[in-house]
This record gives structure tokens, sequence and C-alpha cells, in this order.
């Protein structure tokens, strides 16, 4: 499991239907074969019978017995009854509770609102556990990421691409934005440019038009509002750093697409050239590393 | 009881800033209890006199943090509500109950290291407590066994039949794995068709069949599980019950915790308040106002924040009195101060004074200048005062007090004067109760009423200053200054003027000038 050592591991994904819950899921039952008691949590709302947007049947989230999990208040299921732990910040559902599985249990989880109080989620179920906490992340909503030392896991498939060529360079694009490096002096440029708050479109044209000879400083990836081909010009041209790097530390691919199936070791090779990551494919198990 | 102009000059909306409750408790109790007006005196001297006697016995730090514990006291008011309606609880519910007995029961720490007396004690509902006591550990909330006979033996009986489950379970994957070379982790997994597409296994069931792949779970019905599940539901449901019964028959002494919480809360922001300011326990009177060495506690406060001085103020007002005084003297403030102090026994509050004879009042009204009101009115400063007064004049009592800050100064003063005089004549026929600051001459003796004055500059007390140095001017006023309210028969009554003037940095010639014509 290359996430071993870190203490927190998000998941998120490159589209929706990317395989990111099966990974998550993939995840817990490697760390319960392992007998790693694990905590849990998710970004978004995670666990539902049906998807709230295309109505597609979903995986429950399945807690084992003694499994950490951060949940809402109206989603504590009654039976079995969960042991609650400790409570944490307000949400749209309730209080947010920190519990434990007593017994096997299914239940919806769901975060917080805000990134302060998921990251503060995060780090309160570090404390209260310990095993390695988990969550079901989302890659429009990675800011509770910034500061942290979570794992970051890219999940990636043939939702975001019709061929294996177009799902690397997507993988490739995203793992980028999110491993801006981090500041090094010894490297830095002639001048240096302070970006606050979003690097956006109009920040990028307008460093575009200057020289090029500058290092540019963001406070963390999750500010990075370009995208696509905008994003690989900056970064070709500028030395683009930010003061608190994530650490993104592998993909995942499902080659599996809602019309389409692409080529499962073709594409998890792909993914791994692309990225420079080890990549994976949790349901063919298929594994790549970028010089493999 | 007053409008918002007055409150602002007051100090009112400042004291009731200090009084603010530290909890929802303490605001619900507040809103229940009215200000004291006439026919109260025996509510709010009592009132009164527990503030001073708790601000004499609890301990000043103490008082904070039996104030920080309150704060952390969490809402049990719907859940108890739920439970004597007879509605389920839910686990979370009794989780919020168990935070609630541990803050009484730090609120009562806090008490008793703040010197408390036993007998004022906050409650700490140690039968719910102990109710919950088995559920509770390190703060947290489990239905444990030992809420229901039937709780263990169901719980080890599901957990037996999951068991089995998981054992059923791993084998069809093992089946799965053997018949289609996928490890199928997690809860579903893919057979893509290129991979594999015969039959499943028994137990794998397809729960989407796309061109490319089935999607597949694992399912292992067991009705042993299923009927393990349903019993532990029911015996969880049973122990909850009974919990939520025994917490319905505490759920009375739960509320009247909840109202010991909130008048706790309410006399504590007054005794912080007598602890910082001072406060006496006052003779509550009808006819006029008297006090000694009282403090303008919003003004103290701003010029302690400055390292200036505050003096406290004496006044006896019997009726209506003109006051009259320096410039920069503190009329304005002894104004204030007395309808401070009024405001402060009408919300149970000890007036920071040495001693004190007040009144309970229906109205405190302000006239002088102009307030936000009038400016949104667009009443220019002379009409808003003849405005306010024309409202006042038609309910003047002695129930009402009134402050006059310089009445019609911005007319002409020869009308302006005789203006004065005729409303000050009109408040003394009615039997007002008023203050009136003025620096129109010979008020007071016009309309036969009281005349109090500031006394001044100290003879000489202004040492040379700079003039371009406005803190160090102000500085020394406040140094020179005899803020003291004294009987005008005693000397003199000066503005001052010319002296500030110059002090104030006012071009030296023009000041002279001025000089040469005043006494000229």
């Amino acid at each position: 499991m290359a996430t071993a050592a870190a203490r927190s591991v998000v998941v998120v994904g490159t589209a929706k239907n990317a395989g990111k819950t099966t990974v998550f899921n993939a995840l817990r039952a490697v760390a319960a074969r392992r007998g790693a008691v694990m905590a849990v949590t998710s970004i978004g709302r995670d666990g539902e019978p049906f998807d709230a947007l295309d109505a597609e049947p979903k995986p429950r989230v399945r807690l084992a017995a003694g499994t950490l999990v951060a949940l809402p208040a109206g989603l504590v299921p009654r039976s079995p009854a969960l042991a609650l732990l400790d409570r944490g910040e307000e949400s749209a559902l309730g209080t947010m509770m920190f519990a434990r599985a007593m017994l096997a249990t299914t239940c919806e989880i769901a975060g917080p609102p805000t990134a302060r109080a998921m990251r503060a989620t995060i780090d309160r179920l570090r404390a209260l556990g310990e095993g390695p906490v988990l969550v079901d992340g989302a890659i429009d909503r990675i800011a509770p990421l910034a500061g942290g030392d979570d794992a970051i896991v890219v999940a990636t498939g043939a939702a975001s691409g019709a061929t294996v060529e177009r799902v690397a360079a997507v993988a490739a694009e995203t793992v980028a934005r999110l491993r801006i490096p981090g500041r090094d002096p010894a490297c830095e440029r002639a001048r240096i440019v302070r970006v606050p708050g979003a690097l956006d479109a109009r920040d990028a044209e307008e460093l575009l038009g200057d020289t090029g000879d500058v290092t540019v400083v963001i406070e963390d990836p999750t500010r990075v509002a370009v995208r696509g081909a905008l994003f690989a010009k900056l970064q070709a041209f500028v030395d683009l750093r930010c003061e608190r790097p994530l650490q993104v530390v592998a993909c995942t691919t499902s080659p599996v697409g809602r019309d389409a199936t692409l080529p499962a070791r073709a594409l998890v090779e792909a993914v791994a050239r692309a990225t420079g990551l080890p990549a994976f494919d949790v349901v063919a198990d298929l594994t790549a590393v970028p010089d493999g | 009881m007053v409008d918002s102009t007055t409150a602002e000059r007051i100090g009112l909306t400042w004291l009731r800033a200090e009084l603010e409750p530290v909890g929802a408790f303490g605001r619900r109790h507040d809103e229940t209890i009215a200000p004291y007006a006439p026919g109260d005196e025996a509510k709010a001297l009592a009132e009164i006199a527990d503030a001073v006697a708790l601000a004499r016995t609890l301990h000043f730090d103490g008082v904070a943090r039996i104030r920080a514990a309150l704060r952390a006291v969490p809402e049990p008011g719907p859940i108890l509500a739920r439970a004597r309606a007879g509605d389920p609880l839910t686990d979370v519910d009794f989780y919020e109950l168990g935070r609630f007995v541990d803050a009484l029961a730090a609120l009562a720490r806090a008490w008793d290291a703040a010197r408390g007396a036993a007998q004022r004690r906050p409650p700490t509902l140690d039968a719910m407590r102990a109710i919950l006591a088995p559920a509770r550990e390190n703060g947290g909330f489990y239905l444990a066994d030992a809420f229901g006979a039937g709780l263990p033996a169901a719980r080890t009986a599901l957990a037996s039949a999951e068991a089995e489950v998981d054992a059923r379970r791993e084998a069809i994957a093992a089946r799965v794995r053997e018949v289609t070379g996928v490890d199928p982790i997690g809860d579903e997994f893919v057979v893509l068709r290129d991979v594999y597409t015969g039959p499943l296994p028994d137990g794998a069931r397809v729960v989407r069949d796309a061109p490319a792949y089935r999607t597949v779970a694992i399912d292992v019905t067991s009705s042993a599980r299923d009927a393990a599940l349903a019993r532990l539901t029911r015996a969880e449901e049973e122990a909850r019950r009974a919990l939520a019964d025994r917490i319905a028959a505490e759920a009375g002494a739960g509320n009247d915790a909840v109202r010991a919480l909130g008048a706790l809360d309410r006399a504590l922001a007054r005794v912080a308040f007598a602890q910082r300011w001072g406060g006496c326990v006052p003779t509550l009177a009808p006819n006029g106002i008297a006090f000694d060495q009282a403090v303008f506690a919003p003004l103290a406060g701003a010029l302690g924040e400055r390292g200036r001085r505050y003096t406290p103020i004496s006044l006896d007002l019997p009726g209506v009195a003109v006051l009259t005084g320096a410039n920069m003297g503190g009329k304005s403030a002894a104004l204030a101060t007395a309808g401070f102090l009024c405001a402060c026994v009408a919300l149970g509050v000890p007036p920071p004074a040495r001693e004190a004879a007040l009144p309970l009042l229906d109205a405190i009204v302000w006239i002088g200048g102009e307030g936000p009101q009038d400016r949104a009115r667009l009443l220019s400063s002379y009409a808003a005062e003849i405005v306010r007064a024309r409202e006042a004049l038609e309910h003047a009592s002695s129930r009402t007090l009134m402050l006059i800050d310089e009445f019609a100064r911005t007319t002409g003063p020869r009308e302006g004067r005789a203006l004065l005089i005729a409303f000050v004549e009109a408040l003394r026929a009615r039997g007002a109760l008023a203050l009136v600051s003025t620096h129109f001459d010979g008020i007071a003796e016009a309309a036969q009423v009281a005349h109090v004055r500031i006394a001044g500059l100290r003879e000489g007390a202004l040492g040379a200053v700079s003039p371009d140095d406005l803190d160090a001017a102000l500085d020394a006023i406040n140094l020179a200054m005899d803020y003291r309210v004294v009987d005008a028969r005693d000397g003199a009554a000066t503005s001052d003027a010319l002296a500030l003037a110059r002090l104030l940095g006012f071009d030296a010639t023009v000041v002279a000038r001025a000089r040469e014509l005043y006494e000229g």
C-alpha cells in the first residue's frame, strides 16, 4: 500500500465516476486485511443508496467493528449503536460527531461544510485513533488539504476521457496542479512574485506577458484556478512554487466508462508515465510505476 | 424607558452591553424581566443587594471563571421537552445531555473555587448524571449493555451472525478469484468482459450489466444475520425508550436547573460590574436624586484606557437644578451620571457610587443637540431640541428625569436665554425632576430653582504646555480641572473659555484680543 506511512489519506477523483469510492473502499478493505483500524470521513456526502446527481446505485459505506468515523448527527445510525466519542463543527445535517463502530454497520457519511472544519475533523480523527484516517475527497473541494500532511491519491479513469491518452493527459494536468513544489531558495529566479488568494486566468495571462525570469509563489496548490493549456503554458514559462505543498502519492485508474471500456493495462501504464506517480487499478489488480 | 439618543448619552447602551449574559439561558431569563419602574422598589433593591453581597463574597477571578463555565453549558431544553412529551431520543440526544451534566459539574466546581456559598451552589443534577453514568466513558456516550437486559445477548448474536456472513462472503470471494481471476476487494467489484465473460459463482450478483463490464456485488443473504439485527434493533430501541423515560422523570429538575442558570447568569453580570466599578445598595426614594462619589463608568473606562484620571462626582438634585461652569468641566458628564445611576437601579445594578438615593423612573429623556433619530427626520439642532422638549414637557413629572444639555445654544442668545428660563419655570411648575446645564447667565435665579456649578480650573493650575501638542494640552486640562459639582453660591461661575482656547492652541493674538474685549 503506497500510502501506508501516511497518517491520513485523501482520495480525490478527476471526474465523477472515476472510481473514487471504489478506491476508498478498496483501501479500507486492504487495511482491514492487514488488521489496521481505520478512521473514515468524507468531504462530500457518501454512502447514500443512490447517487444524488444521476440516481445510479452507489455502494454504501460499511464500517467494520472498531472503525472510527466522523459523520453528522443526522446520519448516525440507530442500530447497531455507535459509541459517540466527541463532537465537532456544525453541518447542514447536524453537529459533526466522532464515533466508533462497536459492531459492523452500514451507513452514510458526510463531512462539515467548510475547509477549516474539514481540516479540524481530519485532525481530530487522527488524535482519536491509532490507525490512518481515510477521507473520501472531492477534486473541487480540496481546500481542506492545504496545510495538512495528508497523502493524496488521485482517482482517474475512463469517465474523464474517451481514450487512454486523454485520460492520462487529464490525470497529468491534475497531478501537476496538485504537485506544485514548495519554495527552494537555491532555485528561485531573479524576481519573486507573490500571488495572494487564487491564481486565476487573468493572473496567468499577466505573468505570461512578463519576461518569464520569475518565481511565482502561491499559498498552496488549492489556490490554482487555471486549467488546461493555460496552466501548462504558465508552468512551462515561470517557476511556479507554493508555500505549502501537497503530498500526491499515487494515482488509480478505472478503465470502465459509462459507454466504453479502455484497455486496463495500457491505461494504468499511461497514467503512471504521464503523472510520474505509481498507478494502480485496484479492480483489475494492476500496478505500474513511472520507470517501469 | 429611554429613546436611543438618550440611551447613548447616559451610557445605557454601554451598560446593557456590560450586562450581556454569557449564555443563552441568561439571555432568555433577561428577556422576562422588564426594567424596574416605580412600584418595583423592593424587587430592585433585593437584586441590587444580592449583587453587592455576592461581589463581596466571590473571588474576583473566580467570577470570570464561573461565567466561562456558564458559557460552556450546552442547551438541553429541546431534548428535555421531547423526553417529557414521550418522543424517542437518539444517542446524540443522550450524548448532549451527558455534556450538559458535565458542564453543570464544572460550573459547580468553579463556584466552589470562587468561595461561593453552599446554599447558592449551582445545580448539578446528580440524579440525571447517575442515570447516564453507565453510558459514559471519557465524556462520550454508548448505549451500554447495562441499559437493557436483552442487549448483551442480542449483540453477541449479531456479532456471531456477522462473523458467519463474513466467512461465507470470503468463501464466495475466493471462488470469484478462482473462476474470474479478479480479486474482489471492497463491497463491489468490476469484471471486465475482456477478462471474463462466463457465469459468475453463486453469491456474486450483477448490479450493473454494461457492454464492456459487469459490476458485481457479493450478496450473502443470511436470515440469521437479519434476525439478529432485527432483534438488536428492538433491544436497542427498548433500551433507549426506557432511558428516555428515566430522563423524562428528571426533566423537571433539568428545566429548574436551566432557570437557575439563567438567574445566575444575570446575577453574575451584575456582580462582575460591581466588582469592577464598585457599587452601593442605594436608597430607592421617589423624591429627587442624590449621590456621593459616583462614577460614570463608560467615561471612566474610556479615560482609563488613555491613562487619564476620572474624578467621581457628587450631586443633590431635589427637583429642578441648573448646572453651570467651565467648558470641558464635565457638565454633560454630570448630567449623564445622573441618568446612568438611575438606569443602573432600573436594571437592578448596584450604582457605582459611595452612596446614593435614587428613584425608579418611568422615563429618562436627554434634550440637547441632535441624535441619529433627529438627523433621520432632517431636523436641525435647534428644531430637534424644540421637538424633544415639546414632547418631554407633555410628560414632565417627578417620575421622569430630564437631562437638558445647553438648550437653545444654537439660536440667538437673548431669545435662547428667555426660552430656557421659561422652559425651566414650566418644568418646576410641573414638579419635574430635571438637571439643566447652560452657559446662559442667571437662569436659576430667574426661574427660581437650585443652582450648582462645576468647580472649574484650579487657580494657576495650568502650567506651560505647548499649544501644538493637543494630547499634552488635554492631559494638562484634565489635571488642572476640578470636576466637582459645588453649590453655585460658593464662588463665581466661570467658563474658562479663553484660557482653554489658548491651551488648545488657538491663535495667541486672537485670544489676547478676545481677553481685551471681554475685560474692557
